[in-house]
């Protein structure tokens, strides 16, 4: 596949500058300003109801918005994209395939679609068949695969025409660990030659990707790598084990520089505000001096403290 | 051990050729979290929906809390309640009018409504919810709102099947920690999820593969049989004598200069109380544990039965 004629030298492939959509009064997105360049896995990140869907379809072409700038692979949000959809891939949240196609014929139909000539049809499709472990119910009816074959199905179907810009919303909801694994691996094998957005409410998914897009009531709230947004927030993260952890999960609440705390197998992970902090030595002594606490931790930032942190300054902004 | 509020034994379903669920025996304490796990396609579901009293199993026994489930599956569904993947909240009335819905298929109304309406309300932070309609609500507040219109009966068991599914972060958070404290409070909570760091929040966990069990333990006892344990890096000084009174404590210890590393397939009470003997008080900080992953416990499992399945 030959890139497009329209991507020329290092401008971005995504350049969206103020970009607002509207149903009714209600604004989905508020204002977004997002420049993408490069073939990367770009996470898009943030709570239920922040606009994530609906940038993902306004970047996939399949919205009307309005902006001060709104480019996609050098194609105008505001005009024809219909040339730009040729080469998009999407996969939408609910499952979109032909269940009355079987797997194998799902993929032929996108093919002809994309005017993917036959040798190369069988090549692409032989290949994502094996490396989605579909290739033994390539003949049976989509409708009849378990939830984690139809999301492998559907992304697959997307990487078929090779599409320089692939955009999947909440594709592995739902779908266990090895199929998203599977499904990983298939975007992988595109990195280097695709931009691929996605959001995702999985932690590990988020924490593997190139660059993160955190999205609050329709605006854009932070970017960067992951290692960047954890940077950003200002929280300290502790874990204090215990035989019985929900035990101590009280007590550490009551300290005055504590904003959360939740249990977890052995430990109590316990998140302390930095302004409020007096300082790492006097929070595991008193986190220590708990009944029942054995050892405390000071632990790098995770996925999980950063995407809450940032939630909660989400909420208060 | 006290007698098991879920118990079955030998429960199979086929649908024509196909085995769903292959000769399954569960059991599950009272007032404990039990994770329910599987990949997709693997019977989950339909475990539940027998064990809930919706599809007669082709063969085996099913007992919740006391009662016979196959025999007499009406009986069953004042004692639980049901929380599918897809809520089922009516869509085009208020929540509160969902409430009013559902208490009414249980006999309740009037000052008993209020009264656990309003605890419910509070306790799932749903006040401001309470005059949307459901499909105006995000997807994490909806969830919490299915929760806890599964509990207004005030259920012995919960049975939840993905309740999490696509559900941001923070709606998690707040999920698991309404979740135990219901078990705290003495409800039982039996839980499928995807989301594998979650399995940590659970009492026990069993895991199924193509209808059949392949593991049941606790989280514990799955990582010091499926992973290759916690190293646990030392940074502080040891007290004297730490190192004989850790290697009677089961940890292995290995120096790189300065740096000690110890490791133990899993963490228990007698371990915890031997790392912080061997540390001392002051020095009760000075250390790095890494967890083995649920995830990579998960995809082990997985791909062991994969091999070994006929």
């Amino acid at each position: 596949m030959s890139a497009a004629p329209t991507l020329a030298g290092a401008a971005p492939e995504i350049d969206l500058a103020q970009l607002v959509k509207r149903y009714g009064r209600k604004h989905a997105l508020e204002g977004v300003d997002l420049q993408l360049t490069g073939a990367q896995l770009v996470g898009v990140v943030g709570p239920d109801g922040a606009g994530k869907t609906t940038l993902l379809r306004a970047i996939a072409g399949l919205l009307e918005v309005e902006a001060q700038r709104a480019n996609v692979l050098g194609f105008d949000l505001r005009g024809d994209v219909r040339a730009l959809k040729a080469q998009v891939g999407y996969v939408p949240q609910l499952f979109a395939l032909n269940r009355e196609l079987s797997v194998i014929e799902n993929l032929r139909f996108t093919g002809k679609l994309h005017r993917i000539a036959t040798g190369v049809f069988e090549r692409r499709a032989e290949e994502l068949l094996a490396r989605t472990a579909l290739a033994p119910f390539a003949d049976r009816p989509t409708g009849a695969l378990s939830g984690g074959m139809k999301q492998k199905l559907a992304v697959a179907n997307a990487l078929l025409p090779e599409p320089a810009l692939l955009v999947l919303d909440e594709c592995t909801a739902g779908v266990d660990v090895v199929a998203r694994a599977e499904i990983a691996a298939l975007l992988a094998a595109r990195r280097g030659e695709t931009l691929v957005l996605l959001s995702t409410s999985y932690l590990d998914e988020a924490a593997s990707c190139d660059r993160l897009v955190y999205l609050d009531a329709g605006r854009v709230l932070a970017t960067g790598t992951p290692a960047e947004l954890s940077a950003q927030v200002r929280v300290e993260l502790y874990r204090a084990w215990a035989a019985a952890p929900r035990a101590i999960a009280a007590a550490a609440r009551a300290l005055p520089y504590v904003v959360a705390v939740r249990t977890s197998g052995r430990y109590a992970r316990v998140e302390v505000a930095a302004e409020r902090s007096p300082g790492a030595a006097r929070v595991i002594a008193d986190l220590a001096a708990i009944g029942g606490v054995r050892v405390v931790e000071l632990r790098p930032l995770d996925m999980e403290t950063t995407l809450l942190a940032l939630a909660r300054s989400g909420a208060r902004a | 051990m006290s007698e098991p509020i879920i118990a079955a034994t030998g429960l199979t379903k086929r649908f024509g050729t196909f085995t769903a669920v292959d000769a399954l025996t569960l059991a599950v304490e009272p007032g404990a979290i039990f994770a329910f796990l599987g990949a997709n396609g693997s019977g989950k579901s339909t475990t539940i929906r027998m064990l809930i009293g919706l599809l007669v199993p082709t063969a085996g026994t099913i007992r919740v809390d006391g009662i016979d489930v196959i025999a007499t599956p009406r009986r069953v569904r004042d004692r639980i309640g049901y929380m599918g993947q897809k809520v089922s909240l009516y869509q085009g009335i208020t929540l509160r009018e969902n409430v009013e819905f559902y208490a009414g298929l249980y006999g309740i109304d009037g000052a008993a409504l209020e009264r656990r309406w309003g605890a419910v309300r509070e306790r799932f932070a749903l006040r401001d919810a309470e005059g949307e309609r459901p499909e105006s609500l995000p997807a994490g507040l909806r969830q919490r709102a299915g929760l806890a219109l599964a509990t207004l009966h005030e259920p012995r068991l919960l049975f939840l099947d993905e309740p999490t599914a696509g559900v941001d972060v923070a709606s998690r958070d707040l999920f698991w920690q309404i979740i135990q404290d219901e078990a705290d409070a003495g409800r039982t909570v039996f839980v499928t999820t995807h989301f594998l760091e979650e399995a940590d929040y659970c009492d026990q966990i069993s895991f199924i593969a193509d209808g059949r069990l392949v593991a049941n333990a606790t989280p514990e006892e799955l990582r010091a049989a499926h992973s290759d344990g916690y190293r646990i890096d030392v940074e502080a000084p040891l007290a004297a004598g730490a190192l004989a009174r850790l290697a009677a404590a089961g940890f292995s210890a290995t120096h790189n200069g300065d740096a000690l590393t110890l490791r133990r397939p899993q963490i228990d009470a007698p371990s915890l109380d031997a790392l912080a003997a061997a540390l001392g008080p002051a020095a009760i900080g000075g250390l790095r544990i890494e967890q083995p992953a649920m995830n990579d416990i998960f995809t082990r499992l997985i791909e062991r039965t994969q091999v070994t399945a006929p």
